[in-house]
């Protein structure tokens, strides 16, 4: 290759990569910096300005309600990504690998998909009256006389809180671990067979390995979303439990920006650990 | 164990797909200790077969019998037959040495890791892949994948291996070798070779036996040659795709078709009245030949085809059939043809093959 024609090509690689190069810097890395910055300002009562200190982060630390709130939100992000694991797995191995009709596996995907034509608030707040101390679970448990008083830690407590998000991430789970078992050569399974794997050490030698890239994959969407989560707490804990994304949210309000910039950082490191240790389970790259 | 004992035996297999019949009332009997070569077009249920045999599927009727045993309602895990896939279906995420170990260390049996590392490494061996254990299968080539796949089977030391059409992603040199090495790899093993082909010349070269399969049923089974000389059914014949085949009508031991009526000394039984001679048995003459061996067909010179050691010359008859004639060049240089121009083509008689509604004798 001439050098000329080298250079035209690194040019032409400028040129392409130019737009998200610029939109990632404007909107992604700037902002973030900018947090980062802000996190260190001076904030009075009423006023903030550009003085550094580390008083906010002395604060955040200092705070029992504030660490709190870190480790509900890490205990929760675990609990959700477990339950969305165990429901989602079993759910998308149907789906992905023994429903044998394509046709079928795509309608029974899209129809995991139809809940999210109504909007994210509606399905949250649905569970009130599904949960509720005069909701349809008691009312159904006593009519049967399960219970003789309806049971309360249902709703308003961190039980529908978990209930909430699980319902709403686990569709996260199922998408990508059904479309990696969906590319799984069935004559491979049968080679197994063939072999005599039964089907408990063909799932776990042959099934399983091929779909983690699946599993991380969904585990990186569920965490994201689970750990900025502050509606679903907001909506079904009647303000008893207490995530990183709540606390952003009542510091903004209160015009707090040096405190909702530190728990900003927080959860960028938090999420950032989360999705580096997962991808450094598989590598992704190979299997796209 | 001789020849002779039935290494696996079909009674009455059928499997149906709705309302399609893809094998229908098999009865088979398998010799231990050879290769047989299962030939069948494309949509003559001969995949089907296989898979019923495997255990992934179940036949609607019939029972499967392997080394004396009912096994119809035994699991394909345990069966302990071997399956080598037209695709490989080798696991992506294994290296060789682990793919070809996954049996040992999967099955129902408790192997030693001692004996696994020995016996793969055998395997390996055998098929010539020595170097390669640590590669994915990514990164291995087609023929490499086909030898992996066939050593992943063999490690089972299975007494049956089923091939479904294992030569037919390679391409046309390392066919070759492979059919020379599957054979003599079979050969050492003490095992039956039931190889499923779509191509007349594997199974006729290949075959210590070859088994013909023609819409659900076994129409033939016999030695390369005894097809090959005796086709059963007209249909065998155009499988081998060895003969020029004539309709026509056969009537009190005479055969009317596009050469003339020609008397029939003995005719085979068959669904339509067919004359077939083979492509090497036909001659060419000129249109004023003063002596012809037998009936004439007269034909139009279209083209020819090189084979390095015969020469294919291609004709077309007044109803615009194709007719072929192959010369082979150790029996002296082939005649110069004209494109276009008319000849005489014919044959002995006594060397076609008559099919017909009519036995004679």
């Amino acid at each position: 290759m001439s050098a000329a024609s080298t250079n035209r090509e690194t040019k032409n690689t400028f040129r392409l990569l130019a737009p998200g190069v610029v939109w990632m810097i404007l909107f992604l890395v700037a902002p973030i910096m900018m947090i980062v910055y802000v996190s260190f300002w001076t904030q009075t009562t009423f006023s903030i300005n550009s003085t550094l200190t580390l008083d906010s982060w002395r604060n955040f630390f200092a705070s029992e309600a504030y660490v709190g709130a870190l480790w509900t939100t890490i205990r929760l992000w675990l609990i959700v990504l477990t339950l969305t694991f165990v429901i989602g797995y079993p759910a998308a191995l149907y789906v992905g690998l023994l429903v044998k009709s394509k046709t079928v596996s795509t309608v029974l995907l899209v129809l995991c998909v139809i809940p999210f034509w109504t909007s994210f608030l509606i399905r949250v707040l649905a569970w009130r009256p599904m949960l509720g101390k005069e909701g349809a679970i008691n009312i159904i448990l006593q009519k049967f006389g399960l219970i003789d008083t309806p049971i309360e830690v249902l709703l308003f407590s961190e039980l529908s809180v978990i209930i909430g998000m699980t319902q709403i991430y686990v569709v996260f789970m199922v998408g990508p671990i059904a479309f990696m078992l969906g590319r799984i050569d069935r004559n491979i399974i049968e080679a197994a067979r063939d072999l005599g794997a039964g089907f408990g050490r063909i799932f776990w030698k042959i099934i399983f390995p091929l779909s983690l890239p699946g599993v991380v994959v969904g585990a990186i969407f569920v965490s994201v979303m689970v750990l900025g989560e502050f509606a679903t707490s907001g909506a079904l804990s009647g303000r008893k439990v207490n995530l990183l994304g709540n606390i952003i949210v009542t510091q903004v309000g209160s015009l707090k920006w040096a405190m909702a910039s530190v728990v900003g950082v927080i959860l960028t490191i938090l999420l950032g650990i989360v999705v580096a240790g997962f991808l450094r389970i598989v590598d992704l790259k190979r299997e796209i | 164990m001789t020849q002779s004992d039935p290494i696996f035996r079909l009674e009455g297999v059928t499997r149906r797909y709705g309302n399609l019949t893809a094998l229908e009332g098999i009865d088979f009997v398998a010799e231990d200790n050879s290769y047989i070569a299962l030939l069948g077009p494309s949509g003559s249920g001969k995949t089907s077969l296989l898979r019923v045999i495997a255990g992934f599927e179940t036949p609607d009727e019939g029972r499967i019998w392997f080394q004396g045993r009912d096994i119809t309602d035994v699991p394909a895990h345990e069966r302990g037959i071997g399956f080598v896939f037209q695709n490989f279906a080798l696991f992506p995420h294994l290296t060789v040495f682990e793919n070809i170990a996954f049996g040992l260390r999967n099955g129902a049996t408790k192997v030693s890791d001692a004996e696994i590392t020995d016996r793969v490494r055998e395997s390996i061996d055998m098929v010539g892949l020595s170097g390669l254990e640590d590669r994915n299968p990514d990164q291995i080539s087609g023929g490499q994948k086909q030898r992996v796949a066939l050593a992943r089977t063999l490690v089972m030391q299975p007494k049956l291996v089923l091939l479904d059409e294992p030569l037919g992603a390679l391409d046309a040199n390392l066919r070759e070798r492979m059919q020379m090495e599957l054979r003599a790899i079979r050969e050492r093993l003490d095992v039956t070779f039931l190889h499923v082909t779509g191509s007349e010349t594997e199974a006729l070269a290949m075959g210590d036996r070859v088994a013909v399969l023609d819409a659900g049923r076994i129409v033939q089974y016999g030695t390369p040659d005894a097809i090959y000389d005796s086709p059963s059914i007209s249909d065998v014949a155009l499988f081998l795709n060895r003969f020029n085949l004539f309709e026509g009508t056969l009537k009190n031991g005479i055969f009317e078709g596009a050469f003339g009526a020609v008397p029939v000394a003995s005719a085979r039984t068959n669904e339509t009245d067919v004359y077939a001679i083979r492509y090497d048995r036909t001659q060419i003459f000129d249109t004023d030949s003063s002596y012809l061996p037998g009936p004439a067909l007269p034909v139009r010179y279209l083209a020819s085809e090189y084979l390095g050691s015969s020469i294919i010359f291609l004709f077309e008859t007044a109803d615009h059939k194709t007719v072929e004639v192959d010369h082979h060049l150790s029996l002296g240089e082939p005649r110069d043809l004209i494109v276009g121009k008319n000849y005489i083509l014919s044959w002995d008689p006594a060397q076609a093959i008559v099919f017909g509604k009519e036995i004679t004798r």
